[in-house]
């Protein structure tokens, strides 16, 4: 069964991303006010929404090697922070694509953009100190602190930026096309795509605590190794 | 038989990669002594580290006290007492202020009296004023050394005690040693040549990178002669 | 539960006294964020109390991540962290000292930024300054259970000291900004109340670090 997962996953991505971006470019009508680039809304959402379930995982990861213990909860949790990082990245990105078009700008500090932009330098933040630090379990416990605390600032966050907003109405520009989604065929366009991104995750994610969990047990057998060679040398 | 308050089964530690120490098995007993042997460089300290809590053991299990020492409730940490290679001693404090301090996280009664008690004990009564910083070698390993034991633990873990001591030191930590055994505390401390406490059954074991094991008889006696030809 | 509490915390403050090592390094580090705002924003104007309450919270934020850190990595000498934790005290006593100490530092700071605010942005000593200092402390308290919770990567991590302030920073963006817009409607007149929504998320984010942190920082306490 282990051996059919990923082949079976990479072809789920593969037919659901073909049937999304079919439905995105040729199946779904054109939406009055923007115009074609509305479309980019059903990438666009969809990446915001793996990049919570992305950073929720670490923490939930983070806890779990707090609570048990073992290296692959830290595997996980670091996985699933890369893939976070990928696609926040993404909802800045088309964020900026969409907003260019529409109102002449490149960047809105419209509520959700900017918390968005907030997690990104949290979890950059997450990725900075495990590319600085050594592979130990010190640095895996403390990441692990740092994923759940991320966490956990979100709400506040996301209050504190509408709050902030709401007091600098000529500055920002609110954005539509999320919740007036009047035709059926739109729904079910951003319902497929938030399927295809969903499954897609869930693959880079096993591919990439594959390799981790590869690398984790590299470095079992090259202890087991030393300690060989240091019994050895009796 | 008495209690074993230290328990170590299968002990191993890495550093990344390095193995420091691998298979260690050793138990401490109310009442027992022991010098952990071994040349510089070959774990000692770490050994001491794993014993006593700081450092979590890469695999093997760690009994203090008969409990793992990271599920071992606060106020039991009160009945040990540990000297490391560093002082844990705050140098912009004061001799005295040093002891008060730690009496008193101890939960011990009266701190600054106990404090004063320990400084006349150890012999630096008359430097207690001065910030530990101002305080030589040999006089901040005898202060180290009152921290480790001021409150009485029934187990004590030393790291190399008995280096940086003048012969004065020797003679007070060899009493200090010996009254904690009276009152039936466990000592283990390690050591890089074997040696010997007048009047105490000495537990010799030797630190190698193929573990920690008893000395054999004739080994033992052939490096307690040895120990006693260079004197 | 908190037994210890008291004499860490008497501890540092002695050392502190003593030393005025990290008093000094703050209120340096303080008065050039303030010298370069002046210069750079102006000092007088409309916008006088927006600046003024940016230039505070910019302080609070370097001056406190510094600040913070000294707290609990002065233990690093002589590796005195082991001695406390091998003591009988909890390592969420020691976070709760070791965060006490942070604010305290950071109220010092406080003080003198309030005092060189009123000189350099030709501010009144008036209700509107005092009005601040709750502001002030409540978003210290925050900073100060963020910056003790992850002050442990300075001493861990190469570049640790420049890497705490990239995590602690947009962490603390929810009380920043909170914070500085309470801080810059008080400076221009308001009163508390006006600013009531600002302060129940100061004290929301307070509660919940406050309480992340002791609960998590026995996790980043212990070594090896």
């Amino acid at each position: 069964m282990k051996g059919y997962l990923p082949v079976t996953l990479a072809a789920a991505t593969c037919l659901s991303m073909l049937t999304a971006l079919y439905m995105v470019f040729v199946y779904v009508p054109t939406e009055v006010d923007q115009g074609i680039v509305q479309r980019i809304f059903y990438f666009h959402l969809p990446c915001a929404w793996v990049t919570f379930l992305a950073f929720g995982m670490v923490a939930i990861a983070g806890g779990l090697y707090l609570w048990l213990g073992h290296k692959i909860w830290d595997d996980l949790g670091y996985a699933a922070a890369e893939l976070g990082m990928l696609f926040c990245t993404l909802v800045l990105v088309t964020g900026s694509i969409w907003a260019k078009p529409i109102w002449g700008i490149w960047w809105t500090w419209d509520s959700r953009l900017t918390t968005t932009f907030i997690l990104w330098l949290i979890y950059g933040g997450y990725l900075l100190l495990r590319s600085f630090a050594d592979d130990t379990e010190e640095i895996a416990r403390f990441a692990a602190v740092l994923g759940i605390v991320g966490v956990v600032d979100v709400p506040i966050i996301i209050i504190s930026v509408r709050l902030w907003r709401t007091i600098h109405p000529a500055v920002l520009l609110t954005r539509q096309g999320e919740h007036g989604l009047e035709d059926p065929r739109m729904v079910a366009t951003l319902l497929v795509s938030l399927g295809a991104f969903t499954i897609m995750f869930v693959w880079l994610l096993w591919v990439r605590l594959a390799t981790l969990r590869l690398r984790s047990r590299v470095a079992t057998l090259r202890r087991d190794l030393a300690v060989l060679e240091a019994g050895a040398h009796l | 038989m008495t209690d074993a308050v230290l328990q170590a089964y299968r002990i191993s530690k890495f550093f990344g990669d390095r193995p420091v120490l691998h298979g260690i098995n050793f138990a401490a007993r109310s009442g027992q002594a022991a010098v952990v042997v071994g040349r510089n460089g070959v774990g000692k300290s770490t050994l001491i580290r794993v014993f006593c809590g700081l450092a979590r053991p890469s695999a093997g299990r760690l009994l203090l006290f008969g409990e793992e020492p990271f599920r071992l409730a606060a106020p039991q940490f009160r009945r040990l007492g540990v000297l490391l290679h560093q002082t844990l001693l705050y140098p912009n404090l004061s001799a005295q202020e040093n002891l008060e301090f730690y009496g008193e996280i101890y939960g011990v009664a009266e701190p600054a009296a106990h404090a004063a008690q320990w400084l006349a004990r150890i012999g630096l009564q008359r430097v207690a004023g001065e910030p530990v910083s101002a305080l030589s070698r040999g006089m901040e390993q005898r202060l180290a050394i009152a921290r480790a034991m001021l409150a009485d633990p029934d187990l004590i873990l030393l790291d190399e005690p008995f280096a940086a001591l003048d012969p004065d030191g020797v003679q007070m930590l060899a009493a200090l040693i010996k009254e904690a055994l009276a009152r039936q505390a466990a000592v283990v401390f390690t050591a890089h040549a074997p040696l010997e406490i007048e009047g105490v059954d000495l537990g010799l074991f030797r630190l190698d990178s193929d573990g920690l094991k008893p000395f054999k008889e004739e080994n033992r006696r052939r490096a307690i002669r040895s120990l006693l030809r260079r004197h | 539960m908190l037994e210890g509490f008291g004499a860490i915390v008497r501890k540092d403050l002695r050392l502190e006294v003593r030393s005025g090592e990290s008093t000094v390094a703050l209120v340096s580090l303080s008065l050039l964020i303030l010298v370069v705002m002046v210069l750079a924003f102006g000092p007088g104007g409309a916008r006088r109390a927006e600046v003024a309450a940016g230039a505070l919270w910019i302080a609070l934020i370097f001056a406190g991540t510094l600040g913070a850190s000294r707290a609990l990595m002065a233990e690093r000498e002589s590796g005195c962290i082991r001695g406390l934790l091998l003591s009988p005290v909890e390592p969420a006593t020691i976070y709760a000292a070791k965060l006490a100490v942070a604010l305290i530092f950071m109220a010092e700071a406080g003080v003198a930024v309030l005092v060189m605010l009123v000189l350099f942005f030709n501010l009144e000593f008036g209700g509107g300054l005092l009005r601040l200092i709750p502001v002030f402390l409540l978003g210290a308290l925050g900073l100060s259970a963020l910056c003790t919770l992850l002050a442990t990567v300075s001493g861990r991590v190469r570049a640790g000291g420049m890497l705490l302030p990239v995590l602690v920073v947009p962490l603390f963006t929810p009380a920043l900004i909170a914070g500085s817009k309470a801080s810059a409607a008080l400076l221009a007149g308001q009163s508390l109340g006006a600013v009531a929504t600002w302060l129940k998320l100061l004290c929301a984010f307070d509660v919940l670090f406050v309480t992340a942190g002791y609960l998590l920082f026995e996790h980043v306490i212990l070594e090896d």
